[in-house]
């Protein structure tokens, strides 16, 4: 009775120490994880880091949702492919913060920015790193004497023709390096960095067999530009300014399959048009005007405008700089 | 044959071991349980639903060119926490072409922030039914809010007199909606910011002000004739003084975009408004501030005012020369 005794105490003391041992190494490996070290922070700092820790943790809550969703709804929905033609100004950094903000809402965007630069900017390179966008960043730097000097109206060169080129010669390459159907699907957008667009738009264009069309708000001098329909189809297109172009529309009120752009590699803008046929350049050589298809409520809603931003008046800045008082030039505006 | 003597030694041992195990699990659990309540808390707002994509399903049964109807809400804005400060935006906003377009893209915006209670305020006799459907098609928090400016202030023409102050008395009714809707002594913490529909905001400068004591100020960029204007920040980090060349000796020589209230300061202060009459321009922030802190009481945020992350944008006025006497596009079209 009594080795059997010790031999319990024996095992019982080895057990005792073998589970000491696992909860000190469990202890050391929570070490490397988040702490709510509550007990160590001032009050003050408590609140912000409780803050913080929720807003971390709804965050989280957020793409798990995002994540779940995905595979109830509907396989694969077709990518949108947005290209972006910018360039370099005073506004550019918050148009394209506004713009990502609302492309942030819609799934399966794959946003194409073209930099009218010889390189690519710090300024957009870091936008679009923090954007949490799917993004491809490009770069075409637009002849001299094709560009816009100071001064010019901006009616007199046709702008962003390269660089929207240059995102179609990428998204072709760019799939004809992947092959398979899937790789197919898609849409492509032109969207200006300075428009607005309602999340409604993306939706509308996703179901594009070929060229689907839609009205555009505040542009062509007028309070909207739209194609007509009738029985379903477009007839005539509703247009202050020449409607007897082939496709009197704006850049913004057009998307293209992908299907299409990858059958026809010569379609290209045509930087040599006159002005206002830019988009008819593009447009002739895919679809005719019966093959259009209109969405929108059969181009009744306005779901994009060509709003414009003003230039910020610069008046003091340049009389400080002129004194070399200017404002700090580090700072990224 | 167990003796008594081993169970009583096992159990004196597995004992602690168990009470031990229960408490660490206990300490873990309580705030997961905390916030999975957060997702059916319901009845905060009758727009703030999370709608799910809906889309009809005509394409299998109609041909292609018949218009696919879909109807699709946001699935945003995020889920309501019960512990983040809920920021107040109140934006004066007023009718012409543009305005449907500002407020889409401010409402894209704003969608993203966590914990936002946007507070609308119209320039007109009632409420339009533009913004009432904008707001409630876009399920952000939301209270529509209207008032008309009577005509001896309103903006004459194009001339944009600054002694004239824009936007003023909606904001002011906002900031008395504010206080007859929160108690001075309710719990729930607020900030109050000032968006105008046409500027663009990114949405760390929402983060920045959400821990606002008092009023906290940073950078704006385009305002004053300058790339950006800036509180003055002193290695302490309080502000001094205003880095501006339009008048840097106002009291607060900030924009309205550049400042954050908390909630408290304003409902503990009900008798500090926007100044209506005999305003110089310029001077409309300082008449709400000056009632409010003092210079040495502002939190300079964006890393000590160093960052820039609002913009004082402005929209081109649409040229809508063809258009012409009796308008050439159909009225009925909304835009």
């Amino acid at each position: 009775m009594a080795t059997r005794m010790k031999l319990k105490l024996k095992t019982v003391f080895v057990l005792y120490f073998m589970v000491s041992l696992l909860g000190l190494v469990y202890a050391l490996m929570q070490l490397g994880q988040r702490c709510d070290c509550s007990e160590h922070d001032l009050p003050k700092d408590r609140t912000i880091s409780r803050l913080r820790g929720e807003l971390h943790r709804l965050q989280e809550q957020m793409k798990k949702s995002d994540a779940t969703k995905q595979p109830q709804k509907q396989p694969a929905k077709p990518t949108v492919f947005v290209i972006t033609p910018t360039y370099a100004r005073l506004v550019q950094k918050a148009e394209l913060t506004r713009l990502s903000q609302t492309f942030l809402h819609v799934p399966q965007l794959h946003w194409i920015v073209v930099e009218d630069s010889p390189h690519k900017t710090p300024l957009v390179t870091d936008l679009l790193v923090k954007s949490g966008l799917t993004y491809t960043h490009l770069y075409m730097l637009t002849a001299k004497d094709r560009k816009l000097q100071e001064g010019d109206p901006s009616w007199l060169k046709p702008r962003g023709v390269e660089q929207r080129n240059e995102g179609l010669r990428w998204l072709r390459e760019d799939r004809r390096a992947q092959p398979g159907g899937d790789n197919q699907q898609g849409v492509v957008y032109f969207a200006d960095d300075d428009n607005t667009y309602s999340l409604q738009i993306f939706e509308e264009m996703r179901s594009t067999q070929r060229v689907s069309v839609w009205p555009v708000g505040l542009v062509g001098g007028m309070k909207y530009e739209r194609p007509v329909v009738e029985g379903g189809k477009v007839v005539r297109f509703h247009t202050g300014w020449r409607p007897s172009r082939p496709f009197p529309m704006d850049m913004a009120g057009f998307a293209v399959s992908l299907k299409l752009v990858l059958a026809n590699p010569e379609a290209c803008f045509d930087g040599e048009a006159p002005m206002g046929f830019l988009e008819s350049s593009f447009l002739q050589g895919l679809v005719t005007m019966d093959e259009l298809e209109p969405k929108a409520d059969n181009c009744s809603k306005v779901l994009v405008w060509h709003t414009r931003t003003e230039k910020p008046k610069m008046k003091r800045e340049e009389a400080l700089q002129a004194q070399g008082l200017g404002s700090d030039r580090a700072v990224e505006v | 044959m167990p003796k008594r003597r081993d169970i009583v030694a096992i159990v004196l041992i597995v004992l602690p071991w168990t009470l031990l195990i229960t408490v660490w699990h206990q300490s873990t659990i309580t705030p997961l349980l905390a916030t999975r309540k957060d997702d059916r808390r319901d009845g905060r707002s009758k727009s703030r639903n999370t709608f799910a994509f809906k889309e009809s399903c005509s394409l299998q049964n109609r041909d292609i060119v018949e218009v696919v109807r879909t109807e699709y809400v946001y699935s945003r804005p995020p889920p309501w926490s019960d512990t983040l400060p809920t920021i107040h935006v109140v934006t004066p906003t007023y009718s012409r072409p543009v305005q449907k377009a500002e407020l889409t893209r401010l409402a894209n915006t704003l969608l993203h922030v966590p914990n936002l209670h946007w507070i609308l305020v119209e320039d007109s006799q009632r409420r339009s039914t533009l913004v009432s459907r904008l707001l409630q098609e876009t399920a952000v928090n939301y209270t529509h809010l209207n008032v008309e400016t009577p005509r001896n202030y309103k903006v004459r023409g194009d001339t944009r007199d600054p002694r004239i102050p824009r936007g003023t008395i909606q904001r002011n009714l906002a900031l008395r909606w504010l206080r007859e809707s929160y108690r001075v002594n309710s719990s729930q913490p607020g900030i109050v910011y000032f968006a105008d529909d046409d500027n663009t905001y990114s949405l760390e400068l929402f983060e920045e002000m959400r821990s606002t004591k008092k009023v906290s100020v940073w950078p704006v960029a385009f305002v004053g004739g300058l790339r950006y204007e800036s509180p003055k920040v002193n290695t302490l980090g309080k502000v001094y003084g205003w880095k501006t060349v339009f008048d840097p000796h106002r009291p607060f020589a900030i924009d309205m975009a550049g400042f954050a209230v908390n909630l408290r300061l304003i409902l503990s202060k009900p008798q500090a408004y926007f100044k209506l009459r005999g305003v110089k321009g310029g001077y409309q922030e300082s008449s709400l501030l000056k009632e409010l802190v003092t210079l040495s009481d502002l939190e300079p945020k964006a890393a000590n005012c160093t960052k820039v992350l609002v913009w004082h944008t402005r929209t081109e006025k649409p040229v809508l020369v063809n258009e012409g006497k009796k308008g050439f596009t159909d009225s009925n079209v909304e835009i």
